[in-house]
């Protein structure tokens, strides 16, 4: 079979256009968010969030099977964020604390998924995602979810923007630096949530990451910024997508849709750093030249 | 020996190990850092079992690469390492499920891999952490001194006549040592429990980086233990029931410090007695 043939046989499979949909609102949700969070440092906090969120999907699948792995997410997310948004505003606890109990967290989850039958096939459906066998209900609740998310982010587009790069301006033109905080760890959890269905729980990370980080590499002015993190992460997922499907169909071996898509997301930023190495940085130049 | 009794041996050995190394790694801010280093040994230890080798060697020359990768991307401007780090680890776990993928019919446990299985333990296994722990111990007690010196002062260190970067990179060497080592029985994932507890856990209860150093070892061998005995009499997964012993040890260690620093704030402000618990609290803090 040619690679157009498969291609063109790809998008006359239901469970093709399921994921394509579940990451078309995943790559919306996670490029904006991906934004803020890397303008704010907030990439350990996003990693915490999502080991903190693996007892829920653990104990949503014990209890309901695969759908209760969403409402189990949601559950342990909301606890988790509250939780890390007070941590981090309180400012006593080491990153070793965090460490620990997060590892904690993760140890909970293991531990409920290791009384179940069939612990080695849930587990790596739980770390690594089912990007193809998504139900229509899990793509609803994953679209409606990341709706949230962005939402909350466009609805305090302007605070957000403003505590990102002025925090102390933020908080004495009366924004609420704790509620803004809030509102975007929400936001990313909805996002940790939406992700772990389609790419897992271990490959979130590189969803909510990369998108922001290869953006603010290579564009300027605010705008910019977002439209270059939503359009890498759509056309990443795209390629992700179809990569998998081909090989899979092509190959004759099964290769996970999240993990594929994660790995394009990682080569992405992996390349923009080495043509960034090679290419120099326009304004770089112009504020270096501004020095002198 | 039975495998639960090689399994009570290595866990002796590697808490230990994690406890002396981890007081280190904890005083030196490195915990991240550390953490990176054990998720980084999965997709190394993927590759080692498609080769066919030992999956602590692949660990190895995973740990390797990445402080090489980081160390490099960190030099580049404008680059958040925060953010390098997560894509780069992100990536390895990505990478390692894929390989799996391509190779269906090759020996690969990544649950294994992800959360220890210290029930499999080969004889092997436990002449690697001896000599592990061996090594460490022997540096310590020729060198402990100084590793504390440049980590508390390294301007002081520096102004001995000494180079801080050396004890930073035997610092990195032990790191990569006991990751590697702990692995294969608490797995990528869980191993920082085992690195960080113990050692956080110490730090809180003792009131030197010596009584420290001896104290977090006690911790690591107790939650190594304590969790094996656990995972066996509930049948559950038992890396993770050693990293939750670990966790459990650092909260009871916290809730002991947080209570013992209330009582010495409610002792009377003026008399006698007063000069005393100043002066204990200063040197308790001088310490910390």
């Amino acid at each position: 079979m040619s690679f157009i043939e498969i291609l063109s046989q790809a998008f006359t499979l239901p469970f093709m256009w399921r994921a394509a949909a579940l990451l078309a609102g995943l790559t919306l949700a996670a490029g904006l968010i991906g934004v803020f969070v890397n303008l704010r440092g907030l990439e350990f906090l996003s990693d915490g969030l999502t080991h903190a969120v693996f007892p829920g999907v653990a104990a949503g699948f014990m209890v309901a099977g695969t759908g209760g792995v969403l409402w189990g997410a949601i559950l342990a997310a909301a606890a988790a964020t509250v939780f890390l948004t007070l941590l981090s505003h309180r400012k006593v606890t080491s990153d070793a604390a965090i460490a620990i109990m997060l590892t904690a967290m993760f140890s909970i989850g293991v531990i409920i998924v290791s009384k179940s039958h069939n612990v080695a096939s849930s587990l790596e459906q739980l770390l690594f995602g089912h990007l193809f066998t998504v139900t229509t209900t899990e793509v609803i609740i994953t679209l409606i979810v990341c709706a949230i998310a962005f939402a909350l982010v466009l609805a305090t587009l302007r605070g957000q923007v403003f505590a990102a790069f002025d925090a102390r301006g933020a908080q004495a033109s009366g924004y609420r630096p704790l509620g803004l905080s809030l509102v975007l760890n929400i936001a990313i959890a909805c996002v940790v949530v939406a992700a772990s269905i389609a790419v897992g729980n271990l490959l979130v990370l590189a969803v909510i990451i990369v998108p922001g980080a290869i953006s603010r590499m290579w564009t300027r002015g605010l705008g910019g910024l977002f439209v270059g993190a939503i359009i890498f992460a759509v056309v990443a997922a795209t390629i992700g997508l179809l990569a998998s499907f081909t090989v899979s169909v092509g190959a004759n071996v099964a290769i996970p849709g999240g993990a594929s898509i994660a790995i394009v997301f990682v080569l992405g930023y992996l390349l923009s750093l080495a043509v960034r190495a090679i290419v120099p940085d326009r304004s770089q130049q112009l504020a270096k030249r501004g020095e002198q | 020996m039975s495998y639960f009794d090689r399994a009570l041996i290595a866990v002796t050995l590697i808490g230990a190990l994690s406890g002396i190394v981890g007081s280190f790694i904890v005083l030196r801010r490195r915990v991240l850092f550390a953490q990176a280093l054990t998720h980084a040994t999965f997709p190394g230890a993927v590759v080692a079992a498609l080769i066919g080798i030992n999956i602590q060697v692949g660990a190895i020359a995973a740990c390797v690469s990445i402080i090489i990768l980081l160390t490099l991307i960190d030099r580049l401007p404008r680059r958040g390492v925060q953010a390098a780090t997560g894509v780069v680890l992100a990536g390895g776990f990505a990478g390692g499920v894929l390989l799996q993928a391509l190779n269906p019919t090759a020996p690969i446990q990544v649950d294994a891999y992800l959360f220890g299985s210290v029930l499999s333990t080969t004889t092997t296994d436990l002449w690697v952490s001896g000599i592990a722990l061996a090594v460490t111990v022997v540096f310590m007690l020729a060198a402990g001194k100084q590793l504390l010196f440049a980590i508390f002062d390294p301007a002081g260190y520096r102004g001995a006549g000494y180079d801080p970067g050396v004890m930073d990179a035997i610092l990195l060497v032990l790191t990569t040592l006991t990751v590697v080592t702990a692995m294969p029985a608490v797995g990528a994932i869980l191993a920082i429990a085992l690195i960080a507890g113990p050692a956080a856990a110490a730090r809180l209860v003792t009131r030197s980086a010596t009584g420290m150093v001896i104290v977090a070892p006690a911790f690591g061998v107790a939650s190594g233990l304590v969790g094996l005995s656990i995972s066996r009499m509930f049948e559950v997964s038992a890396g993770a029931s050693v990293a939750l012993v670990a966790a459990l040890i650092f909260v009871i260690c916290l809730a002991v410090s947080s209570l013992r620093s209330r009582t010495a704030r409610t002792k009377p402000k003026v008399g006698a007695e007063n000069l005393d618990t100043g002066l204990i609290r200063i040197q308790a803090g001088a310490h910390s």
